[in-house]
């Protein structure tokens, strides 16, 4: 192992690989299409569910955990976006887990061979290491879960039972409102960073499962930098969704309760096709010239 | 790959097609869109031209005929009276609810709410002696529904907003007579428990401290096995302090508040407040 300290690929060259392959092989969207599709299925169901046949299935689980009225107009779309992330997540460690290893797949063939692979052959790439796949995914979407949970939870304890009227000269609107989307946001950001190189490692390097954590997060911290504006710029688009989904009662009630559904369908849209699509492929090319700068 | 994600494409719009006949939900769907119609003369009455008002009158009237069945029929129905009297169209308003009375004879529910709303339509028209006919027609008839129940303590908030402090005292006095009768009426039913709580109310609205603490110290000795009562005796305690200035007595009641309901939210409340006293 050489001591010299391999130096950070350039940002910028990553960009420009991860935009061409993208445009001259649009076989690498279709991971992310096929994702979409999924996601948006969910969705639907998830829309339907206060309506015959869905309520047989959802209306016992939605009574249950967060009331009756839910499963009413215009109420439904109130809980409709928690759904959706909900259901996202699901999807996320089921299908997303294996498709973004066809993805990476993909683009390794891309970059070390100048050719595309075949859908089915990336997929049984994927499938050989699902297991895996399945498991990095689930820890890093459960970890960010749980913490997201842990942190609200935490704060109504500090100012409800704590009786506390300020936390840092703010008081609960602040740390309930925009502080805790700033939170959810950075949180994401940190949690993606962390974990972005497992999925390579194991489809590239043949990694074992906590090697390849292990490694993605050594790796994180020697390319912090690269990695976390890799990460951040493609999550940048979120913030007008976020927002939007913040004032999701005033849209309810002021503009109409449909424009839920039209929201999660773009934040679906623009999750699979340009977030994930950017962060996968972009990290993986940076993973690569990184390893090409380490052997040169 | 491309045949079947034509597939699921096909299967994702069938499934948005599913449910698009005339459900619950596309009830209470439609029944929203007319609401918000209706909200734009609430919010202007005076503005909003006559034609406007025909205009969703007849929308709600078309939806409580389609679907006479469904439980927003009636609230169609109730709206309706509402737009009336935004418009101070009273006699239509009255008119209304005289048709509805009939519809919904079995209902004791809408009938207690369409007399209400009858009484109102005269209340807001200054006339006083005919809304106070039809409250009085609440109070004979429907007893143990919500507005029968409500409604004595309402009248004489009437005459307390108009500053008219005998009529408030009189009616207080026939309220608590009512509810006296009410509570035997419906022996051991959450009617009988509202109403006696009711009386210790009125009591405290005629300042008579100690017929409220001895009429709530009755209801926590009659329904403590069948209703949580902390909250009464929270206020019994509060006001054998504030009012009667008998500390020992407070201090009893709210040891036994703790006693008896260690779990409660009171509870800790009551501790707190125990320490501040003992302090003084």
């Amino acid at each position: 192992m050489s001591s010299q300290k391999t130096p950070a690929p350039s940002i910028v060259k990553a960009y420009d690989i991860t935009v061409k392959s993208l445009k001259r092989h649009p076989a690498l969207f279709l991971p992310f299409v096929i994702f979409l599709i999924c996601d948006l299925i969910s969705l639907a169901a998830l829309y339907l569910a206060p309506r015959a046949p869905f309520i047989k299935l959802f209306g016992p689980v939605i009574r249950t955990f967060w009331g009756e009225r839910f499963l009413h107009y215009p109420l439904n779309f109130l809980l409709l976006p928690k759904l959706a992330s909900l259901a996202r997540m699901g999807v996320s460690i089921v299908f997303g887990s294996l498709l973004t290893g066809m993805a990476v797949a993909i683009m390794y063939n891309i970059y070390n061979h100048k050719r595309v692979i075949k859908l089915s052959e990336a997929f049984k790439l994927a499938l050989k290491k699902y297991l895996y796949l399945f498991i990095v995914v689930a820890f890093f979407t459960l970890l960010f879960y749980f913490l997201l949970k842990f942190i609200p939870k935490g704060l109504l304890y500090y100012f409800i039972v704590g009786r506390h009227k300020q936390l840092l000269f703010l008081g609960i609107n602040f740390w309930l409102g925009p502080f805790l989307l700033i939170v959810n946001f950075l949180l994401a950001i940190f949690i993606q960073s962390a974990f972005i190189y497992a999925i390579p490692l194991l489809i590239i390097e043949n990694e074992k499962l906590l090697g390849a954590i292990w490694r993605s997060f050594i790796l994180f911290i020697k390319l912090f930098i690269p990695t976390t504006i890799m990460v951040t710029l493609p999550m940048l688009f979120y913030v007008p969704i976020v927002i939007l989904q913040h004032k999701n009662a005033f849209l309810v009630y002021r503009v109409f309760p449909e424009i839920v559904l039209l929201i999660s369908v773009l934040n679906a849209a623009l999750s699979a096709l340009v977030v994930d699509c950017m962060m996968t492929v972009s990290t993986t090319v940076l993973y690569l010239l990184h390893k090409e700068n380490k052997v040169s | 790959m491309f045949k079947s994600l034509t597939a699921i494409l096909l299967i994702s719009i069938s499934l948005l097609l599913t449910g698009c006949g005339e459900d619950q939900y596309a009830i209470e769907r439609k029944y929203w869109h007319l609401q918000k119609q209706a909200e734009k003369i609430f919010k202007n009455p005076k503005v909003s031209p006559p034609n406007e008002l025909i205009a969703v009158v007849q929308l709600f009237t078309d939806f409580a005929n389609k679907r006479p069945n469904s439980s927003l029929a009636v609230d169609a129905e109730f709206t309706i009276v509402r737009l009336y009297l935004a418009k101070e169209n009273y006699d239509s308003a009255r008119a209304k609810l005289k048709r509805m009375l009939d519809k919904y004879s079995k209902y004791k529910l809408i009938c207690s709410e369409s007399l209400f709303l009858m009484g109102y339509t005269y209340e807001a028209d200054k006339k006083w002696d005919l809304a106070l006919e039809q409250y009085r027609r609440i109070m004979r008839e429907y007893p143990d529904t919500r507005r029968g129940i409500d409604i004595p303590i309402y009248i004489a908030e009437y005459h307390r907003t108009k500053y008219q402090p005998e009529k408030m005292v009189a009616a207080l006095q026939e309220a608590i007579v009512h509810y006296r009768a009410l509570a035997i009426r419906f022996p051991d039913s959450p009617v009988s428990f509202t109403a006696s709580i009711l009386v210790g109310e009125c009591y405290l609205a005629l300042k008579d401290w100690q017929a409220a603490v001895d009429t709530f110290d009755n209801v926590v000795n009659t329904y403590k096995d069948k209703a949580v009562v902390d909250n009464i005796l929270f206020n019994m305690a509060i006001i054998y302090q504030r009012e009667l200035k008998n500390g020992t007595k407070a201090k009893e009641v709210l040891e036994r508040l703790i006693k008896e309901y260690p779990k409660s939210a009171l509870a800790k409340q009551a501790t707190a407040l125990l320490g501040e006293w003992s302090k003084k």
